[in-house]
Parts: C-alpha cells; structure tokens; sequence
C-alpha cells in the first residue's frame, strides 16, 4: 500500500463520517434519501480525493527527508 | 529479520464500525415504515378546499419551521405536546379518525406516532393533542430531522405538512453517535497525518530489504564460526529414544 492509497482511503472514510457529523451537530440535513446519499457520495470522493493528494505530498516529503533503507516500518 | 510491513487492513476497522452503526440502525426501523416516499404538502379533494389545517407543536405553528434553518429547537429527551387543528370555514365536515406524526432519517420513518380518534363524527372544526417523546433512545441520536404532521381518514391522508426540528442531547453534547463520529474523525486524521510513512514501505516491498544479507553469503564483517571440536559429543540433555 503506498501512501497515496493509504491517504485516499483515510480520506474517504473521513469525508463519509464527516458528513454524518455535521448532521449531528445540525449543519446538515439528511432527512431524505436522495439528498442524503448524494451528500455522503459528494464527501467521500472529495475525501478520497484531498486525502490522496495529502497523502502523496507527505510520502515524498517522507522520502525526500529520509534515505532508503534507514527507516522505521510503520505501526 | 523479517521486513515489517503495514497493516494494510487498517481502514477496515473503522469502515466496519460505520457499516455497523448503519446495519443496526437500518434493523430497527420497522418494516413497513421504511421506504415511504415523501408525503405531498396537500392531498387534493375537493370538500377539503376550504378547509384550514393547523399543527402546533408546544405552542408553536410548525408551518413556521418548514425549512431546516428555521427549524424548531427541541430537546429529544423532553416530551412534547401537539395540538392537531382542522376547521372547514363553511357547512361542509370532515372526519378525522388518525393524526399522525413522522420522523424521517435517509428517507426512512425511524419514528411513527398515531393518535387514533375511535368513533370519529364528521365535523365542521375539531382538534387532536397528541404527546409525544421524539426518541426513546434520545442519548443516542441528535441534530435536524424532518418530520411529518398528518390528518387521515382511513388511511387516506387528507392533510399533511413537512417541518424541521432541531434536536439537541442531554447537556447539549453527549450523544453517542456524535462522539463516535468524533473519535473515527480523530483516529482517520491521524492515520492521514502518517500515511507519508508507507511511500517508504511501499519502495521496499520491490526489491530485497537491505538489511537482508543474500542467502548462502555471508556479510563480510561476519565471522567465521568456529570448528566444532573433533570429539563430537552428544547433547547434553541426551534423550535415549
């Protein structure tokens, strides 16, 4: 997994629950189905989206800041 | 020494979570409240022309919260008291056996609530109270909801309306589906924050790991191990089998 699909997989998971989140806090309104599911569509794409982007930029400034094979494995 | 890599079944926990959560939620609706379309504004029929409906909810006209920034701030805990008015205007009646009120979530009635008028008369005005706790699970949920106010007759929906609520939890803030969002939110962001570390992992996974010496040549530093000695003996724990 690199980098870029690990961000666009945080990413989608976090535009989807951020959509629900801001219903609860009443910013939204999810009482039809249509609407609702359009909104959580729209957040995960632009989640997946964003966070790939994100997550690209940090794997390079990853690798830019480390040299190979002197890094730790993730946890 | 094996190369670690990354779990890659990370995300899965909390998209499980999330499937859960809307499983569970899905299951407790009853079958036939689900699905149900959006009721019209008006059911047409033509005695009811002149007619004036009216639904209050604590005092107030729920005709003023039809959309959801003019939403009705509730407590979802608190019981509520509604007051389901008709008047005709003219000599004409009307027979009202049911008025009945609805919560939609996704499209779906998580809650139905029918106050049931038993030998219902044809009449020129009447009215319906109707108490009514919004959720009896009211730690769990909070925020906007539409809901649905109606007048049937048999069945047959002879006036309806659409209005806002906006529902707060106890204290305001400690509902549990809020802080279970929030804590996916915290744990996602911080998964994103170190996802820059699998660019690394993700290079390695091509070649041999560098910290892996070949296989059947040894690292030059490595040292020769010594000879056995010649008088091979046998192990000390020495087990006769």
């Amino acid at each position: 997994m690199s980098a870029t699909s690990h961000g666009a997989s945080c990413g989608v998971v976090l535009g989807i629950v951020l959509v629900i989140f801001l219903q609860q806090i009443g910013y939204l309104d999810l009482s039809d189905l249509l609407p609702a599911i359009e909104n959580l569509v729209i957040g995960g794409v632009v989640g997946g989206i964003l966070g790939a982007v994100i997550g690209w930029a940090l794997g390079r400034n990853y690798l830019a800041r480390h040299a190979a094979g002197e890094t730790p494995a993730p946890k | 020494m094996r190369p670690r890599y990354p779990r890659v079944k990370r995300a899965s926990l909390p998209a499980a979570l999330v499937a859960f959560a809307v499983v569970a939620l899905l299951m407790s609706v009853p079958a036939p409240a689900r699905a149900t379309p959006a009721p019209q504004a008006l059911v047409a029929q033509p005695n009811l022309a002149a007619s004036t409906f009216s639904v209050t909810w604590n005092g107030a006209d729920v005709s003023t919260a039809g959309t959801s920034s003019s939403a009705l701030a509730i407590d979802l805990a608190q019981s509520a008291n509604l007051n389901f008015n008709w008047s005709t205007g003219d000599s004409s009646k009307v027979t009202v056996n049911d008025a009945r009120l609805q919560m939609f979530y996704f499209g779906f009635a998580v809650t139905t609530r029918d106050q049931l008028v038993s030998g219902a008369v044809a009449s020129a005005k009447g009215n319906i109270p109707l108490s009514w706790t919004p959720l009896s699970i009211s730690f769990v949920l909070e925020g906007v909801y539409r809901l649905t106010a109606s007048f049937l007759d048999n069945g047959t929906t002879l006036w309806s309306e659409n209005f806002y609520v906006r529902g707060t939890a106890l204290l305001g803030f400690v509902a549990l589906l809020p802080i279970v969002l929030l804590v996916l939110l915290v744990y996602e962001l911080y998964g994103l924050v170190r996802s820059g570390r699998y660019a690394m992992l993700g290079r390695k996974t091509g070649g041999s790991p560098p910290s892996m010496p070949a296989a059947g040549t040894p690292p030059a530093d490595a040292q020769t191990p010594a000879e056995p000695p010649a008088g091979d003996s046998p192990p000390p724990s020495g087990g006769s089998s």
